[in-house]
């Protein structure tokens, strides 16, 4: 580890007694899960799902070994809610917990802001934004200025009704620009109702195309971000954040830069947690078609990427939106290489046929982001891998 | 949130408490500018203020009325309205100090005509007045006919690194001659076609600002003036950092800075979103609440075929917003299959217009945490309904009396939501659906 700054830990256990008694007597955490008969968490409705996270902070590394401060939300899926603030302080992850739905399903979320152990000064709210969420609601939407934002100690349930499928992301939106580079952020998408038929020899599916077209085998999400350590190491030292001066140069996918992006284990963090917990190596068997969810969330760059394969990508959704015009003409996109704008996702489909098996690469084309801090080779890039068939 | 950035907050919610208080009712659903087929510029330097608490140097397009005076310099220039096939002329003398540079103007997408003026790489220029000119180079008249209509920029063709980035640009509206084949002559359309439709209308020109550049101007260290370190931290919809566009157009303290940014409307209705990229960042405008549809880019309906409409539109909820570039988008709301009633109805209400029916009377689906678990923002009113109201912490300024539903729309290249390094400013705006019964214009 090339940089560890014991300040935060100190602060930590000096602090964190006299808080966490604090909270044990105003905690308000409530996890609301309608048709969860056995208190486990689990909606016995298979149409209701229910997830729970924690906004806090941790710790992660980066690829060249530095250990950086972050904030984000935790995994509290199915722990007790008076052991949600114990159990979850310090275990943010990188990114946040994923979220899956099928489409037509209701998913009652519910955050606890765990408080920041680290950061015992910020009394922070955090909230959960759902990016890209057709007709929402402020009540849901998760911006702290036209809603409630849960304090410290306390949570609240966001409810969403996933009628419209799709790619999205999510993130906390309390000073979006501070909280987002700090790491809030996370994937989450919708499969089509159109999956399980077959369609073209597929089942699977990115969007009700009716038609195949969005059709694939296999599907990896690819979130796109990147720190600006000078900014995380001012939070995690008490210091008046850069925001004029914020830059990423730990550029990341699914929150590691190469070759984190292949390991296919937990990246511990100093405190000895695995708070990066997504691969992203890609495999797919020769012919296969190989779907990516690919979002960018950086908070300073806009990201470009292509692959070594050699065959063109399709991209064939973009907002969580079929590329069909309004009479449904098809308006899908060929292309070697795309860029992503920060708030901006695509459904891109690699037609693996033809593809002699091998290792291939996908790396961001902006090849000074090809980097961890001033380490080369690292940053937005990850393998394919195209097995024999 | 660090403690000078926690006064500051507490600052920028008493300012936009003020703001509010000036909001009239006045035409909302407009976009404010200056109509007709003649117009005087005159390029000179000014000042404006940003969000940070600074102020800063800034060459702009002033206008020159009719009576012959000219007002102060404009950041952006002036949003010329003219109309489809009817020639327009507009006439620029130079009023920049001295080593400014001559003064000009481009209009990307119409063929001009230049006349007067001295000689310019991209087109004539009205010299400057230290260089003495004679009476016929201090003046430069540009002519064309719009033959399209749609949403366009105009700016500076001369040292366009510099006197872009210090602000001589502004936005070029042209409207349809006639209603289209097939329309009604009581609505609004953007095109030369029925689905071009729209109810309501919004300026977004994006545009940028580095500091240093515009302090090397004022203090005309001429030679030190860099391109290469370029890096701007100040950025800006329709001349303004949040919150300052939350205030009305033309309030008297931003003089030189006119136009604000703060679309509202009701569920149901068209919002037509012009959006220009004028500066020389990409910035990706996310737009809460609700997809948009883009139907249109630098003042091209997306056809497939003459008189085909916007089939080849594209919906999403960011849009890159290009140096140079212009699109116009349409977005509207209405709350369908939320799977709960809005308004909080009970089943035996009455709809509201737009209302989705088959969420009619069903409840609210969560329990919302007590009031002290929670942070009430400066825009909740208390209710997640909306026009509904609710118990307000003391303290709490109370800004959505009528109880609407803001979205931000903002970049998500989040730094850019500061105004040079605070929080919270830059790139941000609000766009507030109102319940039906609140009147908007």
């Amino acid at each position: 580890m090339k940089r560890r700054t014991r300040y935060g830990s100190m602060i930590v256990l000096l602090t964190l007694f006299g808080w966490l008694w604090a909270l044990t007597v105003s905690a308000n955490v409530l996890v609301q899960c309608p048709g969860d008969t056995n208190g486990d968490g689990i909606s016995e409705d298979p149409n209701i799902v229910c997830r729970s996270i924690t906004g806090g902070d941790g710790y992660t590394t980066m690829a060249d070994g530095l250990g950086l401060y972050i904030f984000s939300f935790g995994d509290a899926d199915g722990v007790p809610a008076d052991r949600v603030i114990a159990d979850l302080t310090l275990k943010a992850q990188l990114p946040a917990p994923t979220i899956v739905l099928k489409q037509g399903q209701e998913l009652y979320l519910t955050m606890t802001n765990v408080g920041m152990a680290v950061r015992p000064d910020l009394f922070d709210p955090h909230t959960v934004h759902w990016h890209g969420f057709p007709n929402a609601a402020p009540i849901f939407d998760g911006l702290p200025e036209p809603s409630p934002s849960a304090n410290m100690g306390n949570s609240m349930t966001y409810y969403y009704n996933a009628v419209v499928p799709g790619t999205y992301f999510y993130h906390c939106h309390v000073e979006a620009a501070e909280h987002m580079q700090m790491g809030m952020i996370g994937n989450l998408w919708v499969t089509p109702k159109q999956d399980g038929t077959s369609i073209g020899g597929f089942t699977k599916f990115a969007y009700n195309d009716e038609d195949g077209s969005t059709g694939y085998d296999v599907a990896f999400p690819l979130l796109l971000t990147g720190f600006d350590s000078f900014f995380h190491i001012a939070s995690d030292t008490v210091q008046a954040l850069p925001f004029a001066a914020m830059f990423d140069e730990y550029p990341m996918i699914n929150g590691r830069g190469y070759p984190d992006t292949i390991n296919p284990n937990d990246i511990l963090n100093q405190e000895g947690f695995g708070a990066q917990k997504i691969p992203s190596l890609i495999t797919a068997t020769a012919g296969q078609r190989i779907l990516l969810r690919v979002s960018n969330i950086s908070t300073t760059h806009q990201y470009t990427f292509a692959t070594t394969l050699g065959v063109p990508m399709k991209v064939v959704g973009r907002g969580a939106a079929l590329l069909r015009g309004p009479d449904g003409k098809d308006t899908s996109m060929t292309v070697n290489v795309l860029n992503v704008g920060g708030g901006q996702d695509y459904d891109v489909i690699l037609d693996t046929s033809g593809v002699a098996p091998g290792t291939y690469f996908l790396y961001t084309t902006d090849l000074a982001n090809l980097s961890n801090g001033d380490q080369e080779r690292g940053g937005i890039m990850t393998e394919i891998v195209i097995n024999p068939l | 949130m660090d403690r000078i950035g926690k006064q500051h907050h507490i600052r920028v919610v008493l300012l936009i408490g003020a703001l509010l208080l000036f909001f009239g009712t006045g035409a909302q659903g407009a976009i404010v500018g200056i109509s007709g087929n003649s117009f005087n510029l005159v390029a000179k330097q000014d000042v404006i203020v940003t969000s940070d608490g600074d102020s800063t140097i800034i060459w702009g397009y002033a206008v020159t009325n009719a009576g012959g005076e000219t007002g102060r310099a404009q950041y952006p220039g002036p949003t010329l309205i003219v109309i489809e096939d009817v020639p327009v002329t507009i006439t620029l003398s130079n009023e920049l100090p001295n080593e400014s540079g001559n003064a000009s103007i481009v209009f990307p997408g119409h063929q001009v005509t230049a006349t007067g003026g001295v000689d310019g790489l991209m087109t004539q220029e009205a010299r400057q007045a230290h260089l003495k000119p004679t009476n016929a180079e201090k003046q430069v008249t540009y002519t064309f006919t719009p033959t399209e209509p749609g949403t366009y920029l105009y700016r500076s063709g001369t040292r366009a690194d510099l006197q872009v980035e210090m602000g001589l640009f502004g936005a070029l509206i042209v409207r349809p001659a006639a209603t289209p084949a097939g329309g009604d002559p009581a609505k609004k359309y953007a095109y030369n076609h029925v689905d071009s439709e729209y109810d309501r209308e919004v300026l977004y020109l994006m545009s940028e600002t580095d500091p240093i550049i515009h302090r090397q101007v004022e203090e005309r260290q001429w030679n030190l003036i860099d391109f290469t370190k370029y890096f701007p931290t100040n950025w800006f919809i329709n001349g303004r950092n949040y919150p300052d566009l939350l205030a009305e157009n033309n309030v008297p303290w931003l003089p030189t800075q006119p136009y604000n940014c703060q679309p509202r409307m009701h569920p149901g209705e068209k919002l037509l979103i012009r959006f220009i990229g004028a500066g020389r960042q990409t910035h990706p405008m996310h737009f809460h609440g609700n997809d948009f549809e883009t139907i249109a880019a630098d003042g091209r309906l997306l056809s497939s075929a003459p008189g085909a409409g916007p089939d080849l539109a594209w919906q999403a909820t960011t849009i890159k917003s290009i140096p140079g570039q212009t699109a116009d988008l349409v977005w509207g709301w209405t709350g369908k299959e939320l799977g709960w009633d809005i308004y909080g109805h009970s089943p035996e209400d009455p709809l509201e217009p737009y209302e989705y029916a088959p969420n009619h009377g069903k409840p609210f689906p969560v329990v919302l945490p007590p009031r002290d678990a929670v942070t009430y923002g400066a825009f909740y009113s208390g209710s997640p309904f909306l026009g509904g109201e609710g118990e307000l912490p003391p303290g709490h300024g109370g800004l959505n009396a009528a109880g609407g539903y803001f979205y931000m729309w903002h970049s998500h290249t989040e730094k850019e939501l500061t105004s040079n390094d605070i929080w919270p400013g830059g790139l941000i705006s609000f766009m507030i659906v109102e319940h039906p019964d609140v009147p908007i214009d």
